[in-house]
């Protein structure tokens, strides 16, 4: 069957499995070494992530997306995807228009790009349309301005799949295989939780809240005992991708979300985590949709997002991704936004609750995402309310186990931890 | 009196009971359902001092106005101090005997 991805069009496969095959096509390509951020990108363009882009953009499709939020062709998208080159580069793999190049990661065989386009852009008219400011102390903007001069335009072709290293080995699925296992469980309506964080109870409301949202007007009673069958659920996407100092590393990310279920905070049949591979780029408002655009592709129907979604710093105001979602028309994103508040703990109430149903305002305690991270800094185990125990449990076992002693990231974590994948030798 | 910007050191039960029997208990808040925490304030100066000896510290201007990410060492050698003193006021002495280390 056909799967259908974001702007309707089909969904975007462009991975040859037959490794005699790959082996016989890229016989006698020029080759040339990728950047991690680049492999990344180009794994994510072949095996759909980025529907229907089919290959780095072009410059017709990088201008439409700088100016209009749209491709070319009038499909919605908010963030260029771009490959960057020097012209020393460009001398010395001798590339032209019309050339076919071998991608090289760890010194094997990655993604065959086609070299349909060499052009150039202005990187901080790039910077000021996809980031709303030219400052480079925004990191999106810093990448743009870090970007060679030159850019290469193609459609991309995987010829040797990324070996994915544990602990994420099985939560790595493509949107082919997002999609199969949702038609297993039989999940009719799918809502995103996008992620870069190891979960407080905050975050868990949250995801209830969407989920309660989501699963809307389908009937319930096959979930009235745990033997039933959930028909809708919450996927938990982790985004796995370059790391900043001081972020959760992302072992402890996609651990910790696993255990809220695994300690039945959610049942098996409504919860699951899977991870992304993409490089932050904290557009706030055009990240928004470009998670939008993702999670279409891998077969959601719902997408939950918060407040200063993907923001930084100050640069976005707090729901100003949810009204840029808003002004896109209906039928040109194939996915509902379900839009929350913050959760908070009122010690009035008792709980943990939506800051827009509870009347304490004035008692309301606001999960800070500093302050979870200075309990953990402090070993101290935080009350259940806030912070599973479990969960904590898995963030210290993580913090020994891949953080050199720190769930969070250090220099020593940026130099020392292996990639979450690797290209062995075809 | 100026404003001040707080150290939050997070309390387990150990140093809780510590802290109850050095009859120092009082000096201690309750936030997010019934953690305990030693807000140790500090003054403008007192703050931009340990944000440079401390570089992966970080002043959360935004939403709590605190010093946080503090290595758990350093907020250690605060929290002796506290108990030694028994006063919230140690920044300065905290700072001079790293200075001089
Ligand atoms: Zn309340």
């Amino acid at each position: 069957m056909e799967m259908i991805g974001h702007g309707g069009k089909p969904l975007v496969e462009q991975v040859i499995t037959d490794k005699d095959q790959a082996r016989k096509v890229i016989k006698d390509l020029k080759t040339m070494p990728v950047s991690r951020q680049m492999a990344t990108e180009a794994i994510g363009i072949a095996y759909g992530f980025f529907s229907p882009i089919e290959g780095f953009m072009k410059k017709a499709d990088v201008e439409a997306t700088c100016k209009k939020m749209e491709l070319a062709d009038g499909t919605v998208w908010s963030i260029p995807i771009v490959y960057d080159i020097s012209d020393q580069e460009i001398a010395d793999y001798k590339i032209q228009q019309g050339d076919k190049i071998l991608l090289t990661y760890d010194g094997n065989p990655l993604a065959i790009f086609d070299i349909e386009e060499i052009y150039t852009y202005d990187k901080e008219g790039m910077a000021q349309d996809v980031y709303g400011t030219k400052e480079e102390k925004h990191p999106g903007v810093k990448r743009t301005y870090a970007y060679k001069d030159k850019f290469l335009g193609g459609k991309i072709t995987l010829v040797n799949e990324p070996k994915i290293r544990e602990p994420f080995t099985s939560y790595f699925l493509t949107p082919r295989q997002h999609r199969e296992l949702f038609t297993k469980k039989g999940w009719q309506r799918i809502v995103a939780h996008q992620t870069r964080n190891v979960p407080h109870s905050g975050h868990e409301w949250l995801m209830k809240h969407a989920y309660i949202a989501a699963h809307g007007d389908l009937p319930v009673e096959q979930q009235e005992t745990l033997e039933g069958r959930a028909i809708s659920g919450v996927l938990v996407n982790c985004i796995v991708g370059e790391k900043r100092t001081g972020d959760y590393i992302d072992e402890a990310i996609v651990l910790c979300q696993d255990e809220l279920r695994k300690s039945g905070y959610f049942r098996n049949d409504i919860h699951m985590v899977t991870m992304t591979f993409w490089d932050m780029r904290y557009a706030g408002p055009r990240e928004a949709v470009h998670h939008a655009i993702i999670r279409t592709n891998l077969g959601l129907t719902h997408h939950m997002f918060g407040r200063d979604h993907a923001g930084v710093g100050t640069y976005y105001h707090s729901y100003q991704a949810h009204h840029l979602l808003m002004s896109i028309p209906k039928e040109k994103l194939n996915i509902t936004p379900i839009y929350v508040l913050e959760w908070a703990y009122c010690p009035h109430c008792g709980e943990v609750t939506c800051v827009g149903l509870c009347g304490h305002h004035k008692e309301l305690q606001k999960f800070s995402g500093t302050k979870i991270r200075s309990i953990i800094m402090d070993e101290v185990k935080p009350t259940r309310l806030i912070f599973r125990p479990e969960v904590f449990d898995v963030v210290m076992e993580c913090s020994k186990k891949y953080g050199f002693g720190s769930p969070f990231v250090t220099t020593q974590y940026l130099e020392q931890a292996k990639p979450a994948f690797s290209i062995e030798p075809l | 009196m100026a404003e001040t910007f707080p150290i939050n050191i997070w309390i387990n039960e150990e140093r809780f009971n510590a802290l109850k029997n050095a009859g120092l208990a009082d000096l201690l808040k309750e936030e997010l359902a019934g953690m305990k925490v030693l807000i140790v304030p500090c003054t403008a100066s007192q703050r931009d001092k340990i944000l440079e000896l401390y570089p992966m510290a970080k002043f959360d201007a935004a939403t709590t106005k605190s010093i946080e990410l503090l290595p758990k060492a350093v907020k250690d050698q605060i929290y002796n101090l506290v108990v030694e003193k028994k006063s919230m006021e140690v920044m300065d002495e905290f700072i001079k005997s790293v200075a001089k280390s």
